[in-house]
């Protein structure tokens, strides 16, 4: 094709070569990242592969100073409280959805949403914190104990937890609602109804999504349990019980600079947590519809 | 100002040949073998109703379609370009270059947020390397092309958004003919505006007919009846009818087309 | 299963059951935050001030590293503004970049494989990203360089890994969410597509980036179990150089909260989670305002 007129193509094209390739490097990133981690994760915990290693970290009972270093009591631990954070966060995630879709009054609704908005901006920290020297004087009165509990660390964490069902599950539900609003008022279907029976069963997947990312969060967290479960290296007796996640725990071991020995369960936490995400991850993956083309696929006109 | 104008192919002979084009998008086909000529220097329409594939034949041209994920395209695109016969799907061919030489306007204007003069002189030093000063002599160049010097002269730096919708398209225009092309394609360049807008730009067109080669695809066909040499009539992906000059200066055959088509 | 309606507009249990849940759960909400923000701000405000931040030292000495600060939340900030910097410099090009290509470059399978790696990224728990700094060091212990130590490069590398991903789906998302005539118009004009990047897509999508990049900030700087792994100690003073230990925000209150030893210390970290409150709602605030002036300057674009 004759050049013509341009003269850009030619002296620039070497710059944009190096480009792209550095975008390109970019991206390999990510994923470089993802593997070097769980790289890491399983060569640390490579000790613990053989059958005494295993039978070793498998055990109820952790006691560095004797030698045992057993992590099904925070794995049960990280267990017991995700599942009891998530079964508070979800229904109320649901409850404030449907109230900010149409359930509340508009004005109330729309200041629920800004709080939530907030609230993805408190620092966790700030959270337990809060929680801390809040929340617990009222468990102890309460349940008696040191009020670093299961309960404690429960309400925290559904807490932290609430925006991000709500906001994904909100985003969900409005789409979905703008497309069957007209339908239902002609049907002669109230808001409620509407929202009940028409709303909420076309978000079946946005339900499931939410709540995967919920016990995402639940799980992931490092703060709440930390500051506000107590910490005990046991199972968990009951709701005032103290308990310990893996977490925590890995939080625990390497601030408290124990003996080396302990580093091999450690990174074995850290693998449960790592493979226990991933599948969440993956989880959610499978969900999602698959994007529509860039611009669009069915291009016609 | 260095650019040349390239030598015009003579009025009378094909500007663009297409044999059995077929594009389709993830596997749907939306044109099922489309034969057209385009004449040179004279304005080809396209009417149809809405998703008779009108604007995908209008980026089969320019290859616009590729920006789309999962496009095929297949059959032959042959395009007069400085006078030698190129096609357009070469393995090999700068898409680029030819996406310079066939220009294009939108359906809406999409200027950018920028002053009237940066959004010509933007494309100018991009895809045709021009200097500052070069860039704005041809950019004033094109705005007095387009009938927009007058109205414009004194708002340079003001923004472009800041236009009126006539203007904009305008505008639109003279960022197309900035960049010297030899075919111009329209999708629908009145479809946004007001009636007085929309006969100013039909005017312009008219004029440039004479120079460039246009390609109009049409929402109104007494609009394309007024400007082309040559309609084509497309319905589902296929073309269903071919109308020259004459035809369309005979009042019957344009009012079978009205009630066939809409 | 609810009663059938029978035209006299009573509602049925369901939904008297869900408006009264609905109504609960709002309420509850709100409660528990207006709690929190009510506690914060009735122990924190008191405790703001000069004091705050220095202690008994006077300000000048202190912001300028003459004399160290012992009982002022200063050289914590100081430490947390550094890490935010750090942390930025190294996430903010990597993560554009990354986000550019998404957007723009992969196609098909690798396009595919670079989204799943940016989201299983953003899965993994702040934790194991600071295990993994951890590991880095213990590795390098053990072979190449037996001096090495946590430190404000190594926290901030860690905290860049769990930030990238924020920066680099905030930048696919302002590109992809253009609208249509923007991005044809690159193309249209006959420009490739790195000249479409410069010239048209990224000025477009500008403050869509810079509002990832905000809220990238916010996440670096409240995260406590990145850092806490890779080398926030509790009176380190002002950041003595990039290999050194360091005093963060977050960490200080958390430190404060479990070992605090009078009620100063106590009241000093509810000023310190007072002011890391407000600085992460104003990146948040800052991130949303990005955002819409963003869809309001172009939304003028594909509609004259």
């Amino acid at each position: 094709m004759p050049a013509a007129h341009a003269r850009t193509a030619p002296t620039q094209a070497p710059a944009h070569a190096l480009a792209r390739a550095v975008l390109a490097g970019s991206g390999l990133l990510a994923g470089a990242t993802v593997l070097a981690i769980f790289a890491f994760l399983a060569w640390f915990s490579l000790p613990l592969f053989t059958a005494d290693g295993l039978a070793g970290a498998l055990s109820w009972s952790w006691r560095p100073m004797r030698g045992e270093f057993g992590i099904l009591p925070m794995a049960l631990g990280s267990l017991a409280l995700s599942g009891t954070a998530f079964a508070l966060a979800f229904p109320l995630g649901v409850g404030v959805c449907l109230f900010a879709c149409g359930l509340g009054p508009r004005p109330l609704a729309r200041v629920l949403m800004a709080v939530v908005r907030f609230m993805t901006g408190i620092p966790t920290v700030v959270y337990g914190f809060v929680a801390a020297m809040a929340l617990t004087p009222l468990v102890r009165s309460a349940l008696g104990g040191s009020g670093y509990c299961w309960l404690t660390a429960t309400l925290g964490l559904a807490l932290l937890a609430l925006p991000t069902i709500v906001l994904l599950l909100h985003a969900r539900m409005e789409a979905a609602e703008a497309e069957l609003r007209l339908t239902a008022a002609a049907l002669g279907l109230t808001p409620a109804q509407m929202l009940l029976h028409a709303v909420l069963p076309a978000c079946g997947p946005g339900l499931f999504a939410a709540a995967v990312l919920g016990l995402g969060r639940c799980v992931g967290d490092t703060l709440i349990p930390l500051m506000l479960a107590g910490n005990a290296a046991q199972a968990p007796h009951g709701l005032a019980g103290s308990l310990r996640t893996l977490t925590a725990h890995i939080a625990l071991v390497v601030a408290t600079d124990s003996q080396s020995a302990a580093y091999a369960s450690l990174f074995a936490c850290g693998l449960i947590l790592f493979l226990t995400t991933l599948g969440v991850n993956l989880a959610l993956r499978l969900l999602r519809r698959a994007p529509a083309g860039r611009l669009r696929t069915g291009g016609p006109a | 100002m260095e650019t040349r104008q390239p030598p015009l192919t003579p009025a009378g002979e094909n500007a663009a040949e297409l044999r059995g084009l077929r594009v389709a998008f993830a596997g749907r086909e939306v044109l099922h073998g489309v034969d057209m000529d385009i004449p040179a220097r004279a304005a080809t329409a396209l009417v149809g109703r809405s998703g008779s594939g009108k604007t995908t034949l209008l980026r089969a041209l320019n290859r616009l379609n590729e920006c789309f994920e999962g496009a095929q395209t297949s059959g032959s695109v042959r395009i007069r370009l400085g006078g030698d016969w190129v096609d357009a799907y070469a393995n090999g061919l700068a898409v680029t270059e030819l996406r310079r030489r066939v220009g294009m306007v939108f359906q809406t204007p999409n200027l950018l947020p920028l002053s009237v003069e940066r959004n010509l002189t933007m494309p100018l030093r991009q895809v045709l390397g021009l200097s500052r000063p070069e860039a704005r002599l041809a950019a004033h160049a094109a705005l007095a092309e387009a009938r927009l010097w007058d109205e414009v002269k004194d708002r340079l730096h003001a923004p472009a958004l800041d236009l009126s919708g006539g203007q904009q398209q305008r505008l639109c225009l003279a960022r197309a003919l900035a960049l010297r092309p030899e075919l111009l394609l329209l999708d629908e360049p009145t479809a946004s505006l007001d009636f007085l807008a929309a006969r100013g730009i039909e005017e312009l067109l008219g004029r440039l007919k004479e120079r460039y080669t246009l390609v109009v695809v049409s929402h109104s066909l007494p609009a394309a009846a007024r400007l082309a040499d040559r309609l084509l009539v497309l319905r589902e992906g296929r073309v269903s009818a071919r109308l020259g000059r004459d035809d369309l200066e005979r009042g019957e055959t344009l009012a079978g087309l009205m009630e066939e088509l809409f | 299963m609810s009663r059938p309606r029978r035209g006299d507009g009573r509602m049925g249990t369901d939904e008297r059951l869900a408006l009264s849940w609905a109504w609960l759960s709002a309420g509850l909400t709100l409660a528990a935050v207006a709690a929190l923000v009510g506690f914060l701000l009735a122990r924190g405000l008191p405790v703001l001030g000069l004091d705050l931040l220095f202690g008994a030292t006077p300000p000048l000495d202190a912001i300028l590293g003459r004399r160290p600060v012992w009982e002022g939340i200063w050289p914590a900030c100081a430490g947390t503004l550094s890490l935010v910097l750090l942390a930025g410099a190294l996430a903010v090009p990597a993560g554009v970049a990354c986000g550019i290509h998404l957007a723009v470059f992969a196609r098909g399978r690798s396009r595919d494989l670079l989204r799943l790696g940016v989201d299983l990224l953003a899965g993994v728990p702040s934790i194991l990203m600071g295990l993994f700094g951890f590991a880095l060091i213990l590795l390098l212990k053990r072979t190449v360089l037996p001096g090495a130590n946590t430190s404000l490069f190594l926290a901030a590398g860690c905290i860049a890994l769990l930030v990238l991903p924020y920066v680099a789906s905030a930048t696919a998302a302002a590109l992809e969410g253009l609208p249509e005539p923007v991005r044809l118009l690159g193309p249209s004009l006959g420009l490739d597509p790195w000249q479409d990047v410069r010239a048209v897509l990224l000025p477009a999508a500008g403050r869509g980036i810079l509002g990832g990049v905000i809220l990238a900030c916010g996440r670096a700087a409240e995260d406590t179990a990145v850092i806490m792994l890779t080398g926030a100690v509790a009176g380190a003073g002002l950041p003595a150089g990039i290999f050194g230990k360091f005093e963060a925000l977050p960490f200080t209150i958390f430190y404060l909260a479990a070992q605090h030893q009078t009620p100063a210390d106590l009241d000093r970290a509810w000023g310190a989670a007072l002011a890391l409150l407000a600085c992460t709602t104003l990146l948040l605030a800052g991130a949303r305002v990005m955002h819409h002036t963003l869809e309001r300057r172009w939304k003028r674009v594909s509609r004259p």
